[in-house]
């Protein structure tokens, strides 16, 4: 099963998600975060979600980029946050795959698929503002947006959440 | 009329040529004149047709916007009953600085509505997924 959870910034699609993967069934629950905690207000966004997490009994799997070598087993239900993080880290980060973003993700995302038992991707919608930005922003929304049309192709499920509520894409 | 909504980068011209068979004969918002709308068997970026629209006639205020949104939707029904327009969905995120922007912003929004409600079929595009919601 591979799932894509989509959504607005605040949205409730996190909380969606983890409720997937605490209603997947057995397995051994896997978060690969995707965020670097930047400064202080960073680390304490990952040290509450981390918090949150160890509760509903995840493992915490740090991949910020080379998505595709990531350290995950094999038959997990494997829960990966934030896609829009992921992008921005494989695009501006030194050890990112730079112009190959969108092949680096997809091809860590297919292997993802082929490992776990239960796959579920939480991405971002950031394409509804209407405003033009700066040509380097408008590259990375529109590598955003070419990987989430190519994440929910090969997704068994789409969803996004509306404040909470979740919608059927797919 | 069908109209083709959703965010920038999803897909939603690729969708509108498959679901529709409309491989050409598409006018492009972004340089098309207001005649080639009159014929055009579809057009997308159609939100930046209404930025030019905008900036070229800037409206007064709002029920003036409203006004004319609604006598260019109805013009636009009565001459290409058949045409397909895709737009970008605006109005998901803060309330633009610039004034022209927020006219703009809102004038897409009331020109949809106003083809919405006469359309014979409306289609979100998400992630490439096209959902009826009309």
């Amino acid at each position: 099963m591979f799932h894509v959870i989509t959504g607005g910034s605040g949205s409730g699609k996190s909380e969606y998600a983890e409720n997937l993967v605490l209603s997947a069934g057995e397995g051994e629950r896997i978060y690969i975060a995707t965020m670097i905690p930047y400064g202080e207000e960073g680390r304490q966004r990952v040290e509450r979600h981390r918090k949150l997490r160890a509760q509903k009994r995840f493992r915490t799997v740090e991949c910020y980029t080379g998505l595709e070598n990531a350290d995950i087993p094999p038959g997990g239900i494997v829960l990966l946050e934030c896609m829009s993080n992921l992008t921005a880290n494989e695009m501006y980060e030194p050890d990112g795959a730079h112009e190959r973003t969108a092949e680096a993700i997809l091809r860590g995302v297919d292997r993802l698929r082929a490992r776990a038992k239960h796959l579920f991707v939480v991405t971002n919608e950031v394409f509804s503002d209407g405003l033009a930005y700066d040509e380097e922003t408008m590259r990375y929304i529109a590598c955003l947006g070419a990987v989430n049309c190519a994440l929910a192709q090969r997704a068994d499920a789409v969803t996004e959440v509306v404040y909470g509520i979740p919608v059927k894409v797919k | 009329m069908k109209l083709i909504i959703g965010g920038a980068c999803q897909g939603k011209l690729a969708y509108a040529k498959e679901t529709y068979h409309i491989t050409d004969g598409w006018a492009d918002g972004r340089s098309c004149s207001r005649e080639e709308l009159k014929d055009c068997r579809g057009v997308h970026h159609f939100h930046e047709y209404i930025r030019r629209m905008a900036a070229g006639e800037p409206a007064e205020n709002l029920p003036d916007l409203e006004r004319r949104a609604s006598k260019f939707a109805c013009a636009l029904l009565r001459e290409n009953p058949e045409l397909v327009i895709v737009s970008n969905e605006l109005g998901y995120g803060i309330v633009p600085v610039e004034k022209a922007d927020r006219l703009w912003r809102e004038l897409t929004g009331r020109v949809c509505t106003s083809l919405a409600a006469h359309a014979d079929e409306v289609v979100r595009v998400v992630c490439g997924i096209g959902i009826r919601i009309k």
